[in-house]
């Protein structure tokens, strides 16, 4: 325990861990409506985009200087979601060209931007490759202020606009007819969006910031139906993630931050699309695969019910492989749970070889049921609650 | 004298560029039409992690084996995004997002881990170093010939190969997926084909121009081409000749101002784009607007039209008034569309006043009885 | 702009000299259309005769090229909260996450203002206007799990929440079950009957003289408007749908 408490007095660990939370706090939240506005990779575009800024901010200020960095890096970035907009509206390139153009030659224009000033051999120039990855061990107590009132800036900013930003994500025409300003409230969401991602640079860097804005959000729509849980829900997981990663991190020295916390959230979104309640992925199979059995069920017990009105003879007993062939499967796992149920008995015939079988009155009862009607047990819960899951 | 080319540092570095980007272009146009080509950002970072797996399993950095091994991360991310997506529980563009990253995540830790001497450091992973590929060179019938670009090479015949060969079945599998399917043309192993010759070339062109600059010539010259012309063929060859002259004039830029080759060459190609996007002779914004505006005002003779259909002629001062006055049109505008409706022959002055033509009459006409219109 | 004018009172949509033009291309040309309050009111009209423009116009979301509009006198932008509109039901994203309840709430919005959140007051309205549609038992499902006539009933609910005095719905019965459509009817003439305006556009000539009181008649222009009994005959519907004329319902009177 005293062990531990030391590990988070350490100085550099307590920034990053609180450095991560700002971050999960921030992407999680924005990126809630950059994936509900299918916007998903804009984050990506948006994070490339801002290596450019980064280089004018630093050529601006002449140093290291957090303020002029980050106010490039959000200008640069808005420009290229700006630039991808015009290239869709006014041509006939698709929204996932125009991202794509858009993020790669702003990126190449920083990297050209980062040439230059490595060749102008200005001092403190070397921090400026910590954005390309992130560093978060390098991060300063006066930038986790920074990031900190980034952050209350832009959760203060959903919070105040929650219901106009929830209305132009879920009908925008119908925000219109409200007399809702909508272009001027998408373009503050696209912008908010950038601010996280400008957040974030710092600690995971430019290309994996783009799952810092989808991972929390999609694992924590996996969970919930309304929009409040899914945005709280998402800052949670990113907060853990973040936490998650920064101490993973700090634990083995070597390891790089970023990586650590965009696969935490990885692992996050695996679990929720598997096992979360309604929507989790696992839970669909199951009921598929029971449905499945029921119905593989079904048909064996008509097929042995139909075998003895066929015979005339209702203890007669059918030879395993003539239910199959039946079936043109095997039905020996059918049979055996059906057995289990008492629905069935498994009798020698000797001389006969093999395994032959016959209903149980209850049994009997139940195939009757179904040749009165075969869809009483076939797909049992039609359309039963794919969304269900917590409110 | 062949040798003396092959080893001439600037010509090399602008051959491999413009390897690059044909290799890329010629796969890029088609993921672009399909408007997939963000499985190129997917595919081009994902990639690191096969390169380390690759390295560390084998101990080499290049090699056939290595090359395709390390392109199987590509298609693995491509596959997971199929999957993710088919859960219905993310859509696509998010599926990709969640992919790549995690594989990218893990390469880099993996390096971390296992390789922290070799020589594969993450800056050139991201940016590329197009300007040393001299440097490392192999024997190719007893010629010295940079590493690179005999990659390079392969893989732009490989990928054109691959276009010449299944040109009919990649375009129409391209505009009309389901018809493909219904004629036996497999169109989901035509796709992953062309996803592995995309990630394969991601990986040849990795040591030159680095995962994010290779985007670019995925994307960029195959949609500057595309706002050029309406043909395939032509798109082929226009995105190739723009990856060629972007190689070129990047370089030339690049070595002016000592900046980054790869870098440069990436932006010229941003430049081609929005040149096209401005001044293309259909496409461009230019051209488009001009259009618009033509149609504008053929349009507004015939509100004029309309109008004296319905209210019939009247002294040109009055009609000029009176559409002030309802379609607030200014005097100067409405005495130019009075005169562009005299040109077009669908009014005319009998003295003092305006009136339809029998052609003015059927233009109105068209508009309140589209059906006859035919 | 010219000064308004507005109209009689009693008039609940007016509409003057309206002309909507897309690239100058007239997609509405020189609409005047007097709705009277109280009435249910259909618009119809061949494919691309300008319906949905007109409503659409009518709420501010498209602007004309000339003319003006007026609700109970006063331009649409002073009376936003005397008009509720339900839009065609593609319009939304199914997967987002929200329940039925949550949607109709968002009737409340335009009331409530910037910055103030929706209450238990709004929750109760939205609650009783669900129940009112026959959906009370359904107001926490997620709506991607409704069918398309409950979504289209959700999306009536959260006009009827709005409160307003004039109701314009896109085609309200387009795609739906015959329950959802006989429930939509039925309430929209209790709403009628309440003194509110609805106005419609509708497809479906067949229904026009069991479902509307009143009916407008479009193609680009204003072929006729007034009660149903008068306006519903084969002369005018032929002047609005020329050669498709043989779609027309058989018994259509020849007055």
């Amino acid at each position: 325990m005293s062990g531990l408490l030391a590990f988070l007095a350490d100085h550099t660990i307590r920034n990053v861990v609180a450095g991560a939370t700002l971050l999960g706090v921030v992407s999680g939240v924005l990126g809630s409506f950059a994936v509900l506005r299918r916007q998903s990779l804009l984050g990506d575009t948006l994070s490339h985009a801002a290596l450019p800024g980064i280089c004018l901010g630093f050529l601006i200020a002449g140093t290291r200087d957090l303020p002029s960095i980050l106010a490039g890096a959000l200008a640069t970035s808005v420009l290229a979601a700006l630039a991808m907009l015009a290239l869709t509206r006014w041509s006939r390139l698709k929204t996932d060209a125009g991202l794509g153009i858009s993020l790669s030659v702003f990126f190449a224009l920083g990297v050209v931007l980062l040439t230059y000033i490595q060749g102008t051999g200005a001092a403190g120039q070397g921090g400026l490759d910590s954005f390309l990855f992130g560093q978060a061990a390098a991060m300063l107590r006066s930038d986790l202020w920074i990031m900190a009132g980034l952050t209350g800036f832009s959760v203060l900013l959903v919070a105040a606009l929650w219901k106009e930003f929830k209305l132009v994500a879920f009908d925008p025409v119908f925000a219109a007819t409200l007399g809702l300003p909508v272009a001027v409230l998408e373009a503050t969401l696209t912008a908010a969006i950038a601010l996280a991602v400008v957040v974030g640079l710092q600690m995971v860097g430019v290309v994996l910031m783009a799952a810092m804005v989808i991972a929390p959000a999609v694992a924590a729509r996996q969970w919930t139906k309304r929009l409040g849980p899914m945005v709280m829900l998402a800052a949670a997981f990113g907060m853990a993630s973040g936490v998650a990663g920064a101490l993973a991190s700090a634990g083995a020295r070597g390891l790089a931050t970023g990586p650590l916390i965009v696969l935490a959230a990885s692992a996050i979104v695996l679990v929720s699309i598997l096992l979360a309640p309604g929507r989790g992925v696992l839970w669909g199979a199951l009921r598929r695969r029971r449905d499945r059995r029921a119905l593989g069920e079904s048909q064996v017990l008509a097929t042995l019910h139909a075998l003895t009105t066929h015979h005339g003879d209702p203890d007669y007993l059918s030879e395993q492989g003539m239910i199959d062939t039946y079936h043109g499967l095997a039905t020996r796992g059918t049979l055996a749970r059906l057995r289990a149920g008492g629905w069935v008995r498994a009798v020698r015939h000797l001389p006969h070889e093999g395994r032959h079988w016959e209903l149980t009155p209850a049994g009997r009862e139940r195939a009757r049921r179904i040749l009165a009607d075969p869809r009483a047990e076939a797909g049992t819960e039609p359309g039963i609650d794919r969304d269900g899951g917590g409110a | 004298m062949l040798q003396e080319l092959l080893l001439d540092i600037p010509l090399t570095i602008m051959a491999t560029g413009a390897l690059v980007g044909t290799a890329a272009t010629l796969v890029g146009v088609f993921l672009v039409l399909r408007g997939n080509s963000m499985l190129s950002d997917a595919i081009s970072h994902s990639i690191v992690f096969g390169i380390v797996l690759v390295w560390l399993l084998t101990r080499q950095q290049s090699g056939p084996v290595q090359i395709l091994g390390a392109a199987l991360a590509g298609v693995l991310t491509v596959f997971l995004t199929e999957l993710l997506a088919r859960t219905r529980r993310v859509k696509d563009d998010a599926a990709i997002g969640l992919v790549f990253p995690a594989l990218f995540s893990t390469g880099v830790l993996l390096l971390n881990v296992y390789a922290r001497d070799i020589h594969l450091d993450v800056h050139a992973v991201l940016l590329g170093e197009i300007g040393f590929v001299w440097l490392d060179t192999v024997t190719v019938a007893s010629l010295d010939v940079p590493r690179a670009l005999v990659w390079m090479a392969a893989a732009a015949a490989a990928n054109g190969a691959f276009v010449v060969l299944f040109f009919k079945e990649l375009k129409l599998s391209t505009f009309d997926r389901d018809l493909a399917a219904a004629l036996g043309f497999a169109p989901a192993a035509l796709s992953y084909a062309l996803l592995t010759l995309t990630s394969t070339t991601a990986v040849a062109a990795f040591d030159a121009v680095g995962a994010v600059l290779f985007i670019a010539f995925v994307i960029v010259p195959p949609s500057a081409a595309y706002l050029l012309t309406d043909r395939l063929t032509h798109m082929l060859a226009i995105g190739i000749a723009i990856s060629v002259a972007s190689s070129v004039l990047g370089y030339h830029a690049a070595v002016l101002l000592d900046v980054s080759i790869g870098g440069m060459m990436a932006v010229v190609t941003g430049l081609f784009l929005l040149a096209a996007f401005l001044f293309g002779p259909r496409y461009g914004v230019v051209a488009r607007s001009w259009k618009l505006l033509g149609q504008r005002r053929v349009n507004e003779s015939r509100l004029l039209a309309l109008y004296l259909h319905d209210r019939g002629g009247g002294p040109q001062g009055a009609v000029a008034a009176a559409l002030r006055d309802r379609l607030r049109w200014d005097a100067g505008k409405t005495a130019a569309v009075i005169r562009r409706s005299r040109r077009l022959g669908l009014v005319a002055p009998e003295g003092e006043v305006l009136r339809l033509t029998e052609q003015g009459r059927r233009a109105a006409l068209e508009l309140l009885e589209p059906w006859n219109a035919g | 702009m010219t000064a308004p004018h507005p109209g009689a009172p009693e008039t609940a949509v007016h509409v003057e000299d309206l002309t909507v033009g897309y690239l100058g291309r007239p997609v509405l040309w020189d609409i005047d259309l007097d709705v009277p309050s109280g009435v249910m009111a259909a618009v119809v009209g061949p494919n691309g005769a300008g319906k949905s423009t007109l409503i659409k116009t009518i709420l501010g979301l498209v602007k004309p090229t000339a003319g003006h509009v007026a609700i109970h006198g006063a331009p649409y932008r002073r009376q936003r909260r005397r008009v509720a509109y339900v839009p065609q039901r593609s319009s939304v994203d199914w997967d987002f996450p929200t329940t039925a309840l949550d949607v109709v709430t968002m009737g409340r919005y335009g009331h409530l203002g910037w910055l103030r959140r929706p209450g238990r007051d709004e929750r109760e309205r939205a609650a009783r206007a669900l129940e009112e549609v026959g959906m009370a038992g359904l107001a926490d499902r997620q709506i991607s799990q409704l069918s398309g006539g409950q979504q289209q009933r959700v999306f009536l609910a959260r006009a009827l929440v709005q409160e307003a005095e004039v109701y314009l719905l896109d085609e309200p019965m387009a795609g739906v079950d015959a329950t959802t459509e006989r429930a939509i009817v039925a309430l929209l003439h209790r709403l009628r009957d309440a003194g509110r305006t609805v106005v419609a556009v509708h497809h479906d000539l067949h229904t026009v003289q069991e479902y509307f009181d009143w009916m407008a008649i479009l193609n680009v222009r204003v072929v006729a408007q007034g009660p149903v009994a008068q306006v519903y005959t084969r002369e005018n519907l032929r002047k609005a749908y020329g050669g498709q004329v043989s779609l027309l319902p058989h018994g259509t009177g020849e007055r």
